[in-house]
């Protein structure tokens, strides 16, 4: 493995029992990427990233995080990462100021500056108890503890949980700037379009096996796109394709099932005076990996 | 920092199991002349149907007040206070240690931190065996000064040697309640297994033909009254070829569920 890749995964299966939870994942993770993991409840998520960090051990496969190896040096691994778990994890009895320093304790500093911003922003009573504080206030905590201290690795398992789309987009910016400052982070969420939005690249996670990319391509190549299409000439529009409205100077918003160079092939090309292609909606992409039979196809996601 | 965190958890449970031991102490000594008259003029317990409660009986009514009062101290503060309130507190502090953690999904954080398991446990530990202990000596200690009151000598060695034992027998009922701890996902779990084992134990004590198969048997009149008396010293309770070396096995017992506890917490997959 080289110094470059924060995380090398290949062919990582975990077990409960007899239940397989992930089938033989292959991941590699730059150093300063940010990769975002993207799957339905169940998908394995959570393991992965528990695994990452030394807290479940691997059934098989290969599993290194900055070249070592979690289930052998999962102290040294922890000491250069962030995590945040999946479940709210935050001591009731404690003031919100006590936990903070508690849980910065065990890292090698503070990022002083991230913790000021998102105290102003958090607008938490610190010196109040954790138990009186609301299920939102909760999480805000622990974000703020897991984002306050410094790290190379920041693995964050569904930070938005329970935080409002205002609060969201400012937690969004403070990743950000940590991305910028040339932090590897690794984030999983159920908000596509903040993934999308925030995320260098995304690992699409079903039935415990990333989605190939050649099978991610094929959906996007099918899904329903938005063109803005100016035609010379009339013609009829081919099958598939609605159009939702015709501007002033004649161009077609038109909304388009299928891939888009099929729908090109099928005008006649005199008739195109210009085409405009629009991306593809993250959540359309989500909706027909998701909704397919789970597929077995295995591989990283490039 | 964990074992801060633990202490200020646990800290008022302390002070409450400290005062309770204080509260039953001072009156059963300050009265233990009215007590000692009654006691002789009773012929209950020496007549009772059991051979351990005619000891008893026999031991706190002796001609020789001195002997009477060190039986009366073995029943009251080792019998009674060490092994109802010392068990109470083990218990619930130790059923809180690792299970609490996991009901309230923080033990997820602890784990994820770049501390060791064994670490984990071990600044989880010591601070409930000192809020376990100190009270036993500071507070059973603590009547020696009350005995004076009463003209009554009470001598430190045996009284120690007892506090030890006491101590080891609630610390191995402590380190068996957090290896049960470590295992269970919620705490009335564990306080039903470690409740119910006691109550099943005690129940066997209370049999007479079946009461040395019970652990209690461990720390019963029959073992505090010759360490107070001055009959048994350090060697014969922790060498198994000098004396019966009941403290041996608690220590033994400890040791066995710790080193449990390590491995069920190093296996842990929550």
């Amino acid at each position: 493995m080289t110094e470059a890749l924060a995380i090398e995964l290949q062919g990582v299966q975990k077990r409960f029992g007899r239940v397989p939870v992930l089938r033989g994942i292959d991941l590699r993770v730059q150093r300063g990427e940010f990769l975002g993991l993207v799957g339905p409840n169940g998908a394995g998520k959570s393991t992965l990233l528990r695994i990452l960090i030394g807290l479940y051990r691997r059934t098989e496969g290969r599993c290194r995080v900055f070249s070592l190896d979690p289930d052998h040096d999962a102290l040294t691994i922890r000491a250069r990462t962030s995590y945040l778990p999946g479940e709210t994890s935050v001591y009731q009895q404690m003031t919100g100021e006590s936990f903070l320093r508690f849980a910065q304790s065990f890292h090698r500093g503070r990022d002083r500056e991230v913790e000021q911003r998102l105290v102003e922003l958090f607008a938490l009573p610190l010196e109040a108890r954790v138990r009186s504080y609301s299920a939102g206030m909760k999480q805000k905590l622990a974000i703020l503890a897991a984002l306050s201290v410094e790290a190379d690795l920041y693995v964050l398992d569904e930070p938005d949980r329970a935080l409002d789309a205002t609060m969201r987009m400012e937690v969004r910016e403070v990743l950000r700037d940590l991305h910028r400052a040339g932090k590897t982070l690794l984030l999983s969420s159920h908000h596509l379009e903040e993934l999308q939005a925030l995320t260098t690249r995304l690992a699409f996670l079903r039935g415990g096996a990333i989605i190939a990319a050649s099978e991610i391509d094929e959906a996007r190549a099918t899904l329903r796109r938005r063109f803005r299409l100016r035609l010379s000439r009339d013609v009829a529009l081919p099958t598939g394709a609605v159009c939702h409205r015709r501007e002033s100077d004649g161009t077609m918003v038109l909304e388009v099932d299928g891939p888009p160079a099929a729908f090109l092939q099928a005008l006649p090309a005199d008739a195109v005076a210009s085409a405009e292609l629009g991306s593809a909606r993250l959540e359309d992409l989500y909706e027909l990996l998701f909704l397919k039979s789970p597929s077995t196809t295995e591989g990283a996601l490039s | 920092m964990i074992a801060r965190k633990t202490f200020g958890e646990v800290w008022l449970m302390t002070l409450v199991y400290a005062l309770m031991m204080v509260i039953l102490q001072v009156p059963i000594i300050l009265l233990w002349p009215e007590l000692y008259d009654d006691l002789k003029k009773s012929a209950l317990l020496r007549n009772a149907g059991f051979d351990f409660l005619q000891r008893i009986g026999t031991g706190v009514t002796d001609r020789q007040e001195e002997v009477a009062y060190r039986n009366w101290i073995a029943l009251m503060l080792f019998l009674r206070s060490v092994n109802l309130l010392g068990i109470a507190a083990s218990v619930l502090l130790g059923t809180a240690l690792f299970a609490r953690e996991r009901e309230t999904q923080t033990l997820e954080f602890l784990l994820t931190r770049p501390v060791s398991r064994g670490a984990v446990l071990w600044q989880k530990s010591w601070p409930v065996v000192l809020c376990v202990v100190v009270p036993i000596f500071a507070v059973n200690t603590s009547a020696i000064l009350w005995s004076r009151l009463i003209e009554m000598d009470l001598p430190l060695l045996p009284l120690t040697l007892a506090n030890l034992h006491g101590s080891l027998f609630v610390l191995a009922i402590l380190s068996f309640t957090t290896f049960v701890s470590v295992n269970c996902r919620v705490q009335a779990h564990v306080a039903f297994w470690v409740g119910g084992i006691v109550v099943l134990q005690l129940g066997i004590y209370l049999i007479p033909r079946l009461r040395g198969y019970s652990l209690f048997r461990l720390s019963d009149f029959d073992w505090y009254g010759p360490i107070l008396a001055g009959n048994i010293d350090l060697a014969q309770m922790f060498v198994p070829w000098l004396g019966p070396a009941h403290s041996l096995w608690l220590l033994l017992a400890i040791a066995l569920f710790y080193g449990l506890s390590w491995r069920s917490l190093r296996n842990l997959e929550l």
